[in-house]
């Protein structure tokens, strides 16, 4: 609970709103490179613009979010981190690389747990976005994970000693872009499977934006002061499924370790 | 344990992941898990009283709905707006056909006496009218065995798979934890504890037969008050209670979800038919409330909190929903591998 602490009083010396405020910076810049929206999207009635429907990234972010040549277990990809690296501190790093080392027995994704926020969005399997005015709710196909994004304008729990998995998300619109709040996390998710981590005092800032119909800018930057040395930015794309008939189906794939023990009776 | 808190929070999914490789270790829980409130019938006495929100089984009659317009609000799409929270008002997955007669063969008395049969809710059962299922003899022989094996776990299939936080399936999910449902274009989104079911209002088709699943294939359209699904693709390896009832994964369920005039309540009325386990179809009704911030607290009905907004409108919180409550053998006196019985 150190890192805990550490984040209330960081929390309580106001220091966060100046750098929430850096970091929209940060993040704006990192889009500065991206497509702006061409030809229309769907909007919800009240204006906004409309992301139901079923999205996965063809990217292999998941399986290094730093640029990497092919593994015999990861594909090769040019990552997603806006600079190349994440910036860990020293001690994070040796971490990060026991982990890399470690990682095809400790990646909590082989237990089938929540994958939580952000790698949720680029894990390669499907989730389903349902929108509404008030909230955005992501059904994800791995693992019985369902995570609400609050656009209602209310607030994180004052309370914010949760440890969700999946973090607390209060949302507000900045035009076309739904800029998310993430906190409240635990510190049991990895961000890779190459053994990328973060602890409980994890912020998150999420930035989704249509830039099609068919196609989510999705920006996110992360900051944890007990393992990055500095705010650092990830930016993927998340493309549609339009083939005719396309649906997520349930992966509870934690059941899968029992599921020898409840064969289906029979006569 | 406080729902709420196991909901959110998948701290003893240590203990799971380790129990997955040594499934013995699913015995070894705290006593404390007893005191979790799916496993705490109220008295005889409180079962009478009125639906204020106190106990899990409170009421043991409810009114019939009937199938008719639709005269309540509803949304752009045009379907009526059922979006909220809800919950069953008789009793958990204790027992499915005496749903207030508490766990046959329960070690423990839990300080109850039960009065003559028709002082409890109905069976779930509405159809046969004996309020049995038709069972097959192999069918009712395994029933029992499970039954059986529920306070005796000696055989891993003995432990019910929501107890590993397996999600509860068709019909236990709306007898489990209360639940959410959320509304959209083409969707009815139900959110329970374990596990969600996505309806699908636009489309007539079903999975390919061989996909198999928990809370199966969902196909769903408006009746005027009813809401009419189609489930198939359901894998059955969910049982219907404590008591053991299961279907096959033949099993064709035609959901009717009845919606009063209020909006206040709505009765579940489904047909199960399974030609593999039983002689006939059957019926099952479960009715259901809805649940508001305006109820007193109630984290197993109704597992949510205000919503930090201050100075404006109360809005119920829902926190995320990641099973770990139930990865014990709760509930249950297990042998364990070296012969020694414990209770946990």
């Amino acid at each position: 609970m150190k890192s805990r602490q550490k984040l209330v009083r960081w929390l309580g010396s106001g220091v966060v709103a100046a750098l929430a405020a850096s970091l929209l910076i940060t993040s704006a810049s990192g889009a500065g490179r991206t497509a702006s929206t061409t030809g229309r999207i769907p909007r919800l009635s009240n204006g906004k613009p409309d992301f139901s429907g079923i999205w996965q990234t063809t990217s292999a972010a998941d399986y290094d979010l730093e640029p990497h040549s092919a593994r015999k277990d990861a594909p090769p990809g040019q990552g997603i981190v806006a600079g190349g690296q994440i910036p860990y501190t020293p001690a994070a790093l040796e971490k990060k690389q026991k982990n890399f080392a470690a990682r095809n027995t400790a990646d909590p994704r082989l237990k089938c747990w929540t994958l939580g926020t952000p790698r949720g969005i680029y894990y390669p399997e499907p989730f389903q976005i349902f929108q509404r005015a008030q909230d955005l709710t992501l059904v994800f196909e791995f693992g019985d994970t369902v995570r609400t994004i609050h656009a209602d304008g209310t607030l994180h729990p004052v309370d914010t000693d949760h440890e969700f998995w999946l973090g607390d998300s209060r949302a507000h619109w900045e035009g076309d872009t739904l800029v998310v709040d993430v906190r409240d996390f635990n510190d049991q998710t990895w961000l890779s499977r190459a053994g990328d981590f973060h602890d409980e005092a994890l912020h998150v800032v999420e930035r989704w934006r249509l830039i099609d119909a068919n196609t989510i800018d999705y920006q996110a930057t992360l900051e944890d002061p007990a393992v990055y040395s500095r705010p650092w930015n990830i930016e993927v794309y998340l493309y549609r499924h339009r083939e005719p008939g396309f649906r997520l189906i349930e992966n509870y794939c934690y059941t899968l370790d029992y599921d020898q023990f409840y064969p289906v009776p029979r006569s | 344990m406080i729902l709420k808190n196991s909901m959110r929070m998948k701290s003893s999914a240590v203990t799971f992941g380790a129990l997955l490789l040594a499934p013995w270790f699913v015995f070894a829980q705290s006593p404390q898990q007893q005191a979790a409130p799916s496993s705490g019938p109220a008295p005889a006495a409180a079962a009478r009283k009125p639906a204020t929100g106190g106990g899990i089984q409170y009421e043991t009659s409810f009114a019939a709905i009937a199938s008719g317009k639709w005269t309540g609000k509803r949304l752009a799409d045009g379907q009526p707006d059922v979006s909220g929270d809800w919950s069953n008002t008789i009793a958990n997955h204790n027992n499915f056909t005496d749903p207030q007669g508490g766990i046959p063969g329960d070690p423990q008395t839990r300080n109850r006496t039960l009065g003559p049969r028709e002082s409890r809710a109905p069976s779930r059962v509405s159809d046969p009218v004996d309020g049995q299922l038709p069972y097959q003899d192999w069918a009712r022989a395994k029933q029992q065995e499970f039954a059986a094996g529920f306070f005796n776990a000696v055989k891993p299939e003995y432990i019910e798979p929501l107890a590993r936080c397996a999600p509860a399936g068709i019909p236990k999910s709306l007898y489990w934890h209360g639940y959410e449902i959320r509304q959209y274009p083409g969707y009815v989104l139900f959110l329970f504890g374990s596990g969600w079911r996505i309806i699908r209002l636009a489309d007539t088709s079903h999975l390919p037969e061989h996909i198999k699943l928990w809370n199966g294939d969902s196909l769903g359209h408006w009746e005027g008050n009813t809401l009419v699904v189609d489930v198939s693709n359901l894998n059955s390896k969910a049982r219907f209670g404590r008591t053991g009832d299961f279907a096959s994964e033949n099993v064709h369920v035609e959901e009717r979800y009845i919606f009063s005039a209020d909006n206040k309540r709505y009765n579940y009325v489904a047909t199960f038919t399974d030609p593999t386990v039983y002689t006939r179809p059957f019926t099952v009704t479960i009715p259901a409330r809805r649940w508001t911030l305006d109820d007193p607290k109630n984290e197993w009905h109704f597992p949510v909190e205000a919503a930090n907004n201050p100075g404006k409108e109360r809005i119920a919180d829902h926190f995320e929903r990641i099973c770990v409550e139930n990865n014990g053998g709760f509930g249950q006196t297990v042998a364990q591998p070296s012969g020694e019985t414990k209770p946990n």
